[in-house]
Protein backbone atom coordinates (compact mmCIF):
# COMPACT_ATOMS: atom_id res chain seq x y z
CA UNK A 1 0.00 0.00 0.00
CA UNK A 2 1.20 3.49 -0.79
CA UNK A 3 0.81 6.44 1.49
CA UNK A 4 1.58 10.12 1.58
CA UNK A 5 3.97 11.21 4.29
CA UNK A 6 3.79 14.76 5.54
CA UNK A 7 6.37 16.27 7.89
CA UNK A 8 4.87 17.60 11.09
CA UNK A 9 5.06 21.37 11.45
CA UNK A 10 4.61 22.64 15.03
CA UNK A 11 2.42 19.74 16.06
CA UNK A 12 0.30 16.94 14.63
CA UNK A 13 -2.96 18.79 15.24
CA UNK A 14 -1.88 21.87 13.26
CA UNK A 15 -0.45 19.82 10.43
CA UNK A 16 -3.66 17.85 9.96
CA UNK A 17 -5.67 21.07 10.08
CA UNK A 18 -3.53 22.70 7.43
CA UNK A 19 -4.14 19.65 5.23
CA UNK A 20 -7.89 20.05 5.78
CA UNK A 21 -7.69 23.78 5.11
CA UNK A 22 -6.07 23.06 1.79
CA UNK A 23 -8.85 20.67 0.78
CA UNK A 24 -11.40 23.41 1.44
CA UNK A 25 -9.20 25.96 -0.31
CA UNK A 26 -9.02 23.80 -3.42
CA UNK A 27 -12.80 23.26 -3.18
CA UNK A 28 -12.43 19.52 -2.81
CA UNK A 29 -15.04 19.61 -0.05
CA UNK A 30 -17.89 22.00 0.62
CA UNK A 31 -17.80 21.43 4.34
CA UNK A 32 -15.91 19.55 7.01
CA UNK A 33 -17.58 17.96 10.01
CA UNK A 34 -15.08 18.33 12.81
CA UNK A 35 -15.01 18.94 16.58
CA UNK A 36 -14.31 22.51 17.62
CA UNK A 37 -13.47 23.96 21.00
CA UNK A 38 -16.42 25.88 22.42
CA UNK A 39 -15.81 29.58 23.24
CA UNK A 40 -15.72 28.84 26.97
CA UNK A 41 -12.77 26.57 26.29
CA UNK A 42 -14.06 23.69 28.38
CA UNK A 43 -15.56 21.38 25.78
CA UNK A 44 -15.74 20.47 22.12
CA UNK A 45 -18.74 20.57 19.83
CA UNK A 46 -19.24 19.22 16.32
CA UNK A 47 -19.32 21.90 13.65
CA UNK A 48 -19.91 21.80 9.95
CA UNK A 49 -17.15 24.17 8.86
CA UNK A 50 -17.62 25.56 5.37
CA UNK A 51 -14.95 28.21 5.52
CA UNK A 52 -11.28 27.55 6.11
CA UNK A 53 -11.01 30.37 8.63
CA UNK A 54 -13.60 28.55 10.70
CA UNK A 55 -11.20 25.69 11.11
CA UNK A 56 -9.03 27.70 13.48
CA UNK A 57 -10.54 26.39 16.68
CA UNK A 58 -11.05 22.89 15.29
CA UNK A 59 -9.43 19.76 16.68
CA UNK A 60 -9.28 16.63 14.59
CA UNK A 61 -8.64 14.60 17.74
CA UNK A 62 -10.08 16.34 20.81
CA UNK A 63 -9.15 15.12 24.31
CA UNK A 64 -12.73 14.13 25.08
CA UNK A 65 -15.67 12.63 23.25
CA UNK A 66 -18.48 14.94 24.29
CA UNK A 67 -20.93 13.92 21.56
CA UNK A 68 -20.49 10.72 19.59
CA UNK A 69 -19.62 11.82 16.05
CA UNK A 70 -22.01 9.39 14.39
CA UNK A 71 -24.88 11.21 16.09
CA UNK A 72 -23.67 14.46 14.59
CA UNK A 73 -23.36 12.89 11.16
CA UNK A 74 -26.78 11.31 11.49
CA UNK A 75 -28.38 14.68 12.16
CA UNK A 76 -26.94 15.96 8.88
CA UNK A 77 -27.74 12.96 6.71
CA UNK A 78 -30.71 11.07 8.10
CA UNK A 79 -33.02 12.87 5.66
CA UNK A 80 -31.14 11.26 2.78
CA UNK A 81 -28.25 12.15 0.54
CA UNK A 82 -26.67 15.54 1.17
CA UNK A 83 -26.07 17.66 -1.90
CA UNK A 84 -22.72 18.88 -0.70
CA UNK A 85 -19.42 17.11 -0.49
CA UNK A 86 -18.81 16.73 3.21
CA UNK A 87 -15.70 15.34 4.85
CA UNK A 88 -16.33 13.89 8.30
CA UNK A 89 -13.29 13.43 10.49
CA UNK A 90 -14.04 11.10 13.35
CA UNK A 91 -12.50 8.61 15.76
CA UNK A 92 -12.56 4.99 14.55
CA UNK A 93 -15.39 4.11 16.97
CA UNK A 94 -17.41 7.02 15.63
CA UNK A 95 -16.77 5.80 12.09
CA UNK A 96 -17.93 2.32 13.07
CA UNK A 97 -21.08 3.76 14.61
CA UNK A 98 -21.66 5.73 11.40
CA UNK A 99 -21.32 2.57 9.30
CA UNK A 100 -23.66 0.72 11.61
CA UNK A 101 -26.18 3.58 11.46
CA UNK A 102 -26.00 3.65 7.69
CA UNK A 103 -27.01 -0.01 7.70
CA UNK A 104 -29.86 0.96 10.01
CA UNK A 105 -30.89 3.69 7.56
CA UNK A 106 -30.06 6.53 9.91
CA UNK A 107 -27.11 7.84 7.94
CA UNK A 108 -26.69 8.22 4.20
CA UNK A 109 -23.03 7.97 3.32
CA UNK A 110 -23.23 9.12 -0.26
CA UNK A 111 -21.21 12.31 -0.74
CA UNK A 112 -19.68 11.80 2.69
CA UNK A 113 -15.93 11.40 2.77
CA UNK A 114 -14.92 9.56 5.93
CA UNK A 115 -11.60 10.30 7.58
CA UNK A 116 -10.37 8.35 10.59
CA UNK A 117 -7.17 8.40 12.59
CA UNK A 118 -5.11 6.29 14.95
CA UNK A 119 -6.90 7.01 18.19
CA UNK A 120 -5.14 6.89 21.55
CA UNK A 121 -8.50 7.13 23.33
CA UNK A 122 -10.29 9.96 25.07
CA UNK A 123 -10.16 11.30 28.60
CA UNK A 124 -13.06 10.51 30.95
CA UNK A 125 -15.51 13.43 31.01
CA UNK A 126 -15.49 13.42 34.80
CA UNK A 127 -11.71 13.90 34.96
CA UNK A 128 -11.82 16.47 32.21
CA UNK A 129 -14.44 18.63 33.92
CA UNK A 130 -12.33 18.95 37.07
CA UNK A 131 -9.76 20.95 35.13
CA UNK A 132 -10.05 21.25 31.35
CA UNK A 133 -6.78 23.17 31.01
CA UNK A 134 -4.88 20.42 32.76
CA UNK A 135 -6.81 17.93 30.63
CA UNK A 136 -5.31 19.43 27.49
CA UNK A 137 -1.81 18.82 28.84
CA UNK A 138 -2.68 15.33 30.04
CA UNK A 139 -3.95 14.49 26.57
CA UNK A 140 -0.75 15.78 24.97
CA UNK A 141 1.13 13.25 27.08
CA UNK A 142 -1.33 10.54 26.05
CA UNK A 143 -0.56 11.23 22.40
CA UNK A 144 3.16 11.33 23.06
CA UNK A 145 3.07 7.92 24.72
CA UNK A 146 0.90 6.64 21.89
CA UNK A 147 3.10 7.70 18.98
CA UNK A 148 6.35 6.72 20.67
CA UNK A 149 8.47 4.17 18.90
CA UNK A 150 7.77 1.96 21.89
CA UNK A 151 4.20 2.95 22.72
CA UNK A 152 3.18 2.91 26.35
CA UNK A 153 -0.39 2.45 27.58
CA UNK A 154 -1.64 5.56 29.35
CA UNK A 155 -3.78 5.26 32.47
CA UNK A 156 -5.56 8.56 31.96
CA UNK A 157 -7.80 7.42 29.08
CA UNK A 158 -11.30 6.11 29.60
CA UNK A 159 -11.63 2.45 30.59
CA UNK A 160 -13.48 1.71 27.34
CA UNK A 161 -10.57 3.22 25.38
CA UNK A 162 -7.94 1.34 27.35
CA UNK A 163 -9.46 -1.95 26.17
CA UNK A 164 -10.24 -0.81 22.62
CA UNK A 165 -8.52 -2.99 20.05
CA UNK A 166 -10.04 -1.27 17.03
CA UNK A 167 -8.24 2.04 17.54
CA UNK A 168 -6.80 1.95 14.03
CA UNK A 169 -9.49 0.13 12.06
CA UNK A 170 -9.85 1.78 8.72
CA UNK A 171 -11.60 -0.70 6.42
CA UNK A 172 -14.61 1.48 5.79
CA UNK A 173 -13.03 4.93 5.52
CA UNK A 174 -11.81 6.94 2.55
CA UNK A 175 -8.73 8.24 4.28
CA UNK A 176 -6.90 7.18 7.41
CA UNK A 177 -4.47 9.38 9.30
CA UNK A 178 -1.64 7.32 10.76
CA UNK A 179 0.36 8.74 13.62
CA UNK A 180 1.56 5.58 15.35
CA UNK A 181 5.22 4.72 15.43
CA UNK A 182 6.24 8.11 14.04
CA UNK A 183 7.49 9.73 17.24
CA UNK A 184 5.30 12.68 16.26
CA UNK A 185 7.63 13.62 13.42
CA UNK A 186 5.50 12.62 10.46
CA UNK A 187 1.89 12.00 9.60
CA UNK A 188 0.87 9.27 7.21
CA UNK A 189 -2.14 9.89 5.03
CA UNK A 190 -3.34 6.48 3.97
CA UNK A 191 -5.86 6.45 1.09
CA UNK A 192 -8.52 3.75 1.05
CA UNK A 193 -10.60 4.86 -1.91
CA UNK A 194 -10.05 6.16 -5.42
CA UNK A 195 -11.63 9.39 -4.28
CA UNK A 196 -8.91 9.80 -1.68
CA UNK A 197 -6.25 9.14 -4.30
CA UNK A 198 -7.82 11.74 -6.57
CA UNK A 199 -7.66 14.24 -3.73
CA UNK A 200 -4.01 13.44 -3.17
CA UNK A 201 -3.31 14.06 -6.85
CA UNK A 202 -5.20 17.35 -6.66
CA UNK A 203 -3.13 18.44 -3.68
CA UNK A 204 0.08 17.28 -5.34
CA UNK A 205 0.90 14.73 -2.64
CA UNK A 206 3.10 11.94 -3.87
CA UNK A 207 2.44 8.40 -2.81
CA UNK A 208 5.54 6.46 -2.05
CA UNK A 209 6.25 5.89 1.60
CA UNK A 210 6.25 2.39 2.99
CA UNK A 211 4.24 1.61 6.06
CA UNK A 212 6.53 -0.60 8.10
CA UNK A 213 7.22 1.85 10.94
CA UNK A 214 3.55 2.66 11.36
CA UNK A 215 2.54 -1.00 11.13
CA UNK A 216 5.00 -1.82 13.89
CA UNK A 217 3.42 0.82 16.11
CA UNK A 218 -0.06 -0.45 15.34
CA UNK A 219 0.92 -4.04 16.11
CA UNK A 220 2.51 -3.07 19.40
CA UNK A 221 -0.49 -1.08 20.63
CA UNK A 222 -2.81 -3.82 19.40
CA UNK A 223 -0.90 -6.36 21.46
CA UNK A 224 -1.15 -4.20 24.58
CA UNK A 225 -4.83 -3.40 24.12
CA UNK A 226 -5.79 -7.01 23.45
CA UNK A 227 -3.98 -8.11 26.58
CA UNK A 228 -5.69 -5.42 28.64
CA UNK A 229 -9.07 -6.32 27.12
CA UNK A 230 -8.70 -9.96 28.05
CA UNK A 231 -7.60 -9.02 31.55
CA UNK A 232 -10.49 -6.60 32.13
CA UNK A 233 -13.05 -9.05 30.79
CA UNK A 234 -11.65 -11.77 33.01
CA UNK A 235 -11.96 -9.49 36.04
CA UNK A 236 -15.49 -8.59 35.01
CA UNK A 237 -16.44 -12.23 35.13
CA UNK A 238 -15.76 -12.32 38.85
CA UNK A 239 -17.67 -9.10 39.58
CA UNK A 240 -20.58 -9.17 37.14
CA UNK A 241 -21.29 -12.73 36.07
CA UNK A 242 -24.04 -14.45 38.03
CA UNK A 243 -27.53 -13.11 38.63
CA UNK A 244 -26.81 -11.76 42.12
CA UNK A 245 -23.60 -10.10 41.05
CA UNK A 246 -25.35 -8.60 38.07
CA UNK A 247 -27.91 -7.06 40.40
CA UNK A 248 -25.11 -5.75 42.61
CA UNK A 249 -23.43 -4.17 39.61
CA UNK A 250 -26.52 -2.27 38.62
CA UNK A 251 -27.75 -1.69 42.17
CA UNK A 252 -26.76 1.96 42.17
CA UNK A 253 -28.29 2.70 38.78
CA UNK A 254 -30.52 5.76 39.16
CA UNK A 255 -32.73 5.00 36.17
CA UNK A 256 -31.73 8.14 34.30
CA UNK A 257 -31.37 6.28 30.95
CA UNK A 258 -28.49 8.53 29.98
CA UNK A 259 -26.56 5.47 28.70
CA UNK A 260 -29.36 5.03 26.20
CA UNK A 261 -29.64 8.65 25.14
CA UNK A 262 -25.91 9.07 24.45
CA UNK A 263 -25.61 5.73 22.63
CA UNK A 264 -25.11 6.37 18.92
CA UNK A 265 -26.72 3.08 18.00
CA UNK A 266 -29.87 3.56 20.10
CA UNK A 267 -31.58 5.59 17.42
CA UNK A 268 -35.26 4.72 17.84
CA UNK A 269 -37.35 7.87 18.02
CA UNK A 270 -39.58 6.27 20.56
CA UNK A 271 -37.94 3.78 22.83
CA UNK A 272 -39.99 1.10 24.50
CA UNK A 273 -38.45 2.13 27.79
CA UNK A 274 -39.65 5.71 27.43
CA UNK A 275 -43.12 4.63 26.40
CA UNK A 276 -46.24 4.26 28.49
CA UNK A 277 -45.73 0.51 28.17
CA UNK A 278 -43.33 0.52 31.11
CA UNK A 279 -45.45 2.86 33.21
CA UNK A 280 -47.63 0.27 34.83
CA UNK A 281 -50.78 1.14 36.73
CA UNK A 282 -50.26 1.51 40.50
CA UNK A 283 -52.24 -1.65 41.14
CA UNK A 284 -49.68 -3.61 39.20
CA UNK A 285 -46.90 -2.54 41.57
CA UNK A 286 -49.02 -3.30 44.60
CA UNK A 287 -49.75 -6.73 43.17
CA UNK A 288 -46.07 -7.40 42.54
CA UNK A 289 -45.24 -6.20 46.06
CA UNK A 290 -47.82 -8.57 47.44
CA UNK A 291 -46.50 -11.59 45.61
CA UNK A 292 -42.87 -10.87 46.49
CA UNK A 293 -43.48 -9.40 49.91
CA UNK A 294 -41.57 -6.34 48.81
CA UNK A 295 -40.70 -4.35 45.72
CA UNK A 296 -38.18 -1.64 44.99
CA UNK A 297 -39.32 1.44 43.10
CA UNK A 298 -38.89 2.44 40.38
CA UNK A 299 -38.91 -1.13 39.15
CA UNK A 300 -37.69 -2.62 35.86
CA UNK A 301 -34.15 -1.29 36.21
CA UNK A 302 -32.56 -4.60 35.28
CA UNK A 303 -35.12 -5.09 32.52
CA UNK A 304 -33.85 -1.86 31.00
CA UNK A 305 -30.21 -2.92 31.08
CA UNK A 306 -30.79 -6.49 29.94
CA UNK A 307 -33.15 -5.21 27.27
CA UNK A 308 -30.61 -2.73 26.01
CA UNK A 309 -27.93 -5.41 26.00
CA UNK A 310 -29.97 -7.82 23.95
CA UNK A 311 -31.13 -5.10 21.57
CA UNK A 312 -27.82 -3.34 21.07
CA UNK A 313 -25.11 -5.95 21.58
CA UNK A 314 -24.94 -6.90 17.91
CA UNK A 315 -24.36 -3.31 16.87
CA UNK A 316 -22.29 -2.10 19.82
CA UNK A 317 -19.13 -0.45 18.52
CA UNK A 318 -17.54 -0.10 21.96
CA UNK A 319 -17.26 3.70 21.89
CA UNK A 320 -17.76 3.94 25.66
CA UNK A 321 -20.14 6.90 25.51
CA UNK A 322 -22.55 5.12 27.87
CA UNK A 323 -19.99 4.61 30.59
CA UNK A 324 -18.57 8.10 30.14
CA UNK A 325 -21.99 9.62 30.70
CA UNK A 326 -23.12 7.40 33.58
CA UNK A 327 -23.42 9.61 36.68
CA UNK A 328 -22.99 6.58 38.92
CA UNK A 329 -19.86 5.29 37.19
CA UNK A 330 -21.35 1.90 36.41
CA UNK A 331 -19.07 -0.10 34.12
CA UNK A 332 -21.68 -0.18 31.36
CA UNK A 333 -19.30 -0.06 28.42
CA UNK A 334 -17.02 -2.73 29.85
CA UNK A 335 -19.95 -5.06 30.41
CA UNK A 336 -21.16 -4.26 26.92
CA UNK A 337 -17.72 -5.14 25.54
CA UNK A 338 -18.10 -8.61 26.96
CA UNK A 339 -21.66 -9.09 25.70
CA UNK A 340 -20.85 -7.57 22.30
CA UNK A 341 -17.78 -9.75 21.75
CA UNK A 342 -19.75 -12.89 22.55
CA UNK A 343 -22.90 -12.13 20.62
CA UNK A 344 -21.22 -10.63 17.58
CA UNK A 345 -18.96 -13.66 17.67
CA UNK A 346 -22.01 -15.89 17.16
CA UNK A 347 -22.43 -14.42 13.69
CA UNK A 348 -18.76 -13.68 12.93
CA UNK A 349 -19.85 -10.10 12.74
CA UNK A 350 -17.94 -6.99 13.75
CA UNK A 351 -20.18 -3.97 14.21
CA UNK A 352 -19.30 -1.15 11.87
CA UNK A 353 -16.34 -2.90 10.29
CA UNK A 354 -17.60 -2.96 6.75
CA UNK A 355 -20.52 -1.53 4.91
CA UNK A 356 -21.00 -4.73 2.90
CA UNK A 357 -21.46 -7.08 5.86
CA UNK A 358 -25.23 -7.31 6.45
CA UNK A 359 -26.68 -6.84 9.94
CA UNK A 360 -26.95 -10.32 11.51
CA UNK A 361 -30.67 -9.91 12.12
CA UNK A 362 -31.36 -9.12 8.47
CA UNK A 363 -30.09 -12.41 7.09
CA UNK A 364 -30.19 -16.09 8.01
CA UNK A 365 -29.07 -19.47 6.88
CA UNK A 366 -31.23 -22.58 6.67
CA UNK A 367 -28.77 -24.71 8.51
CA UNK A 368 -27.46 -22.99 11.62
CA UNK A 369 -27.76 -22.65 15.41
CA UNK A 370 -29.15 -26.14 15.91
CA UNK A 371 -27.51 -26.08 19.34
CA UNK A 372 -30.10 -23.58 20.61
CA UNK A 373 -33.05 -25.65 19.42
CA UNK A 374 -34.50 -28.18 21.81
CA UNK A 375 -35.94 -31.28 20.20
CA UNK B 1 -47.82 -31.51 49.31
CA UNK B 2 -48.57 -27.83 49.78
CA UNK B 3 -44.94 -26.77 49.33
CA UNK B 4 -44.31 -28.71 46.18
CA UNK B 5 -42.76 -26.49 43.54
CA UNK B 6 -44.96 -26.11 40.49
CA UNK B 7 -43.07 -24.42 37.68
CA UNK B 8 -44.70 -21.60 35.77
CA UNK B 9 -43.65 -21.56 32.15
CA UNK B 10 -44.53 -18.71 29.84
CA UNK B 11 -44.97 -20.04 26.31
CA UNK B 12 -44.93 -17.87 23.23
CA UNK B 13 -46.67 -20.04 20.65
CA UNK B 14 -46.89 -19.16 17.00
CA UNK B 15 -50.43 -18.89 15.71
CA UNK B 16 -50.01 -21.16 12.71
CA UNK B 17 -48.15 -24.18 14.08
CA UNK B 18 -47.44 -24.44 17.77
CA UNK B 19 -50.66 -22.89 19.02
CA UNK B 20 -52.58 -25.24 16.75
CA UNK B 21 -50.39 -28.06 18.03
CA UNK B 22 -51.39 -27.13 21.58
CA UNK B 23 -55.00 -27.08 20.47
CA UNK B 24 -54.64 -30.52 18.99
CA UNK B 25 -53.12 -31.81 22.23
CA UNK B 26 -56.18 -30.45 24.00
CA UNK B 27 -58.80 -31.81 21.63
CA UNK B 28 -56.99 -35.15 21.65
CA UNK B 29 -57.36 -35.07 25.45
CA UNK B 30 -53.66 -35.63 26.00
CA UNK B 31 -52.44 -35.27 29.56
CA UNK B 32 -49.65 -32.84 30.35
CA UNK B 33 -48.80 -30.70 33.42
CA UNK B 34 -50.75 -27.46 33.81
CA UNK B 35 -47.53 -25.45 34.01
CA UNK B 36 -47.70 -23.61 30.72
CA UNK B 37 -49.18 -20.16 30.36
CA UNK B 38 -49.56 -19.86 26.60
CA UNK B 39 -49.40 -16.54 24.81
CA UNK B 40 -50.34 -16.61 21.17
CA UNK B 41 -48.15 -14.62 18.80
CA UNK B 42 -48.59 -14.40 15.06
CA UNK B 43 -45.06 -15.67 14.44
CA UNK B 44 -42.15 -16.82 16.58
CA UNK B 45 -40.20 -13.90 15.15
CA UNK B 46 -42.68 -11.55 16.83
CA UNK B 47 -41.05 -12.42 20.13
CA UNK B 48 -38.77 -9.55 21.06
CA UNK B 49 -35.93 -10.37 23.47
CA UNK B 50 -37.69 -8.01 25.86
CA UNK B 51 -40.70 -10.34 26.11
CA UNK B 52 -38.39 -13.09 27.23
CA UNK B 53 -36.42 -10.98 29.68
CA UNK B 54 -39.55 -9.36 31.02
CA UNK B 55 -41.21 -12.73 31.67
CA UNK B 56 -38.05 -13.99 33.32
CA UNK B 57 -37.62 -10.97 35.58
CA UNK B 58 -41.29 -10.95 36.51
CA UNK B 59 -40.83 -14.41 37.92
CA UNK B 60 -41.52 -16.94 35.18
CA UNK B 61 -39.57 -20.10 35.96
CA UNK B 62 -38.96 -20.65 32.28
CA UNK B 63 -39.79 -19.18 28.90
CA UNK B 64 -40.64 -21.33 25.90
CA UNK B 65 -40.74 -20.05 22.36
CA UNK B 66 -42.36 -22.42 19.90
CA UNK B 67 -42.91 -22.00 16.19
CA UNK B 68 -43.22 -23.82 12.89
CA UNK B 69 -40.39 -26.12 11.86
CA UNK B 70 -37.67 -24.39 9.81
CA UNK B 71 -38.87 -24.26 6.23
CA UNK B 72 -42.52 -24.40 7.26
CA UNK B 73 -42.99 -20.84 8.47
CA UNK B 74 -46.34 -19.36 7.47
CA UNK B 75 -44.42 -16.20 6.58
CA UNK B 76 -41.68 -18.16 4.78
CA UNK B 77 -38.72 -17.12 6.93
CA UNK B 78 -39.90 -15.75 10.28
CA UNK B 79 -38.69 -18.71 12.33
CA UNK B 80 -35.17 -18.43 10.92
CA UNK B 81 -34.98 -14.89 12.30
CA UNK B 82 -36.54 -16.07 15.54
CA UNK B 83 -33.76 -18.63 15.87
CA UNK B 84 -31.10 -15.97 15.39
CA UNK B 85 -32.72 -13.70 17.94
CA UNK B 86 -33.07 -16.55 20.37
CA UNK B 87 -29.42 -17.52 19.96
CA UNK B 88 -28.53 -13.94 20.76
CA UNK B 89 -30.64 -13.54 23.88
CA UNK B 90 -29.44 -16.94 25.09
CA UNK B 91 -25.87 -15.76 24.61
CA UNK B 92 -26.58 -12.67 26.71
CA UNK B 93 -27.96 -14.90 29.47
CA UNK B 94 -24.97 -17.24 29.26
CA UNK B 95 -22.45 -14.44 29.27
CA UNK B 96 -23.99 -12.90 32.36
CA UNK B 97 -24.08 -16.24 34.14
CA UNK B 98 -27.86 -16.45 34.17
CA UNK B 99 -29.49 -19.83 33.74
CA UNK B 100 -29.94 -20.02 30.00
CA UNK B 101 -31.62 -23.42 30.37
CA UNK B 102 -34.67 -21.52 31.54
CA UNK B 103 -35.09 -20.40 27.94
CA UNK B 104 -36.14 -22.89 25.33
CA UNK B 105 -36.84 -22.84 21.62
CA UNK B 106 -38.76 -25.74 20.10
CA UNK B 107 -40.40 -26.36 16.77
CA UNK B 108 -43.88 -27.85 17.05
CA UNK B 109 -46.13 -28.19 14.02
CA UNK B 110 -49.92 -28.04 13.95
CA UNK B 111 -50.14 -31.81 13.62
CA UNK B 112 -47.81 -32.57 16.51
CA UNK B 113 -50.25 -32.63 19.42
CA UNK B 114 -48.45 -35.51 21.18
CA UNK B 115 -45.13 -33.78 20.66
CA UNK B 116 -46.51 -30.63 22.25
CA UNK B 117 -47.63 -32.61 25.29
CA UNK B 118 -44.20 -34.26 25.44
CA UNK B 119 -42.30 -30.98 25.24
CA UNK B 120 -44.34 -29.48 28.07
CA UNK B 121 -44.04 -32.59 30.24
CA UNK B 122 -40.33 -32.93 29.70
CA UNK B 123 -39.57 -29.24 30.15
CA UNK B 124 -41.69 -29.00 33.28
CA UNK B 125 -39.73 -31.91 34.78
CA UNK B 126 -36.46 -30.22 33.93
CA UNK B 127 -37.49 -26.91 35.48
CA UNK B 128 -38.77 -28.73 38.54
CA UNK B 129 -35.28 -30.10 39.03
CA UNK B 130 -33.76 -26.64 38.54
CA UNK B 131 -36.02 -25.11 41.17
CA UNK B 132 -37.74 -21.73 41.21
CA UNK B 133 -36.42 -18.77 39.27
CA UNK B 134 -34.12 -16.80 41.60
CA UNK B 135 -35.52 -13.55 40.18
CA UNK B 136 -38.90 -14.38 41.68
CA UNK B 137 -38.00 -13.36 45.19
CA UNK B 138 -35.48 -10.66 44.40
CA UNK B 139 -36.89 -7.22 45.00
CA UNK B 140 -34.07 -5.09 43.62
CA UNK B 141 -34.82 -5.59 39.99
Amino acid sequence: MKVAKIKVKDNIEKTVLSFLRETIDKKLFDAILIPMMVPAGDSYAWVLAQDKSLLDGAYYLPPIMSVQGAKALSSVTKGGKVNKRVAAIMRPCEIRAAIELSKLNQIELENIFLISMDCPGALPLKDWLKDPKRGVDVFKKVIQHFVDEEPKPDKSVRPACAICHRFSDSDAVDLHIGILGTEGEDILFIPHSTQAEAIFAELGLSLNENLSRWQKGVDEVLKQRKKKRAQVQEELKSTVVGFDKLLDTFSNCINCHICQSVCPICYCRQCYFDSDKVKHPPDDYLMRAESKGNISLLPDKILFHLGRMSHMALSCVGCGACEDACPMSIKVAQIFSLIADRSQGLFNYIAGKSIEEPLPMRVYEDDEFHEVESP
Amino acid sequence: MKDEFKPRIIGFLCNWCSYAGADLAGTSRLQYPPSLLPIRVMCSSRVDPLFVISAFLRGADAVLIAGCHPGDCHYQEGNYYARRRFACVRKVFETLGMESDRLRLSWISASEGPRFANVITEYTEKIKKMGPNPAKKNIFL
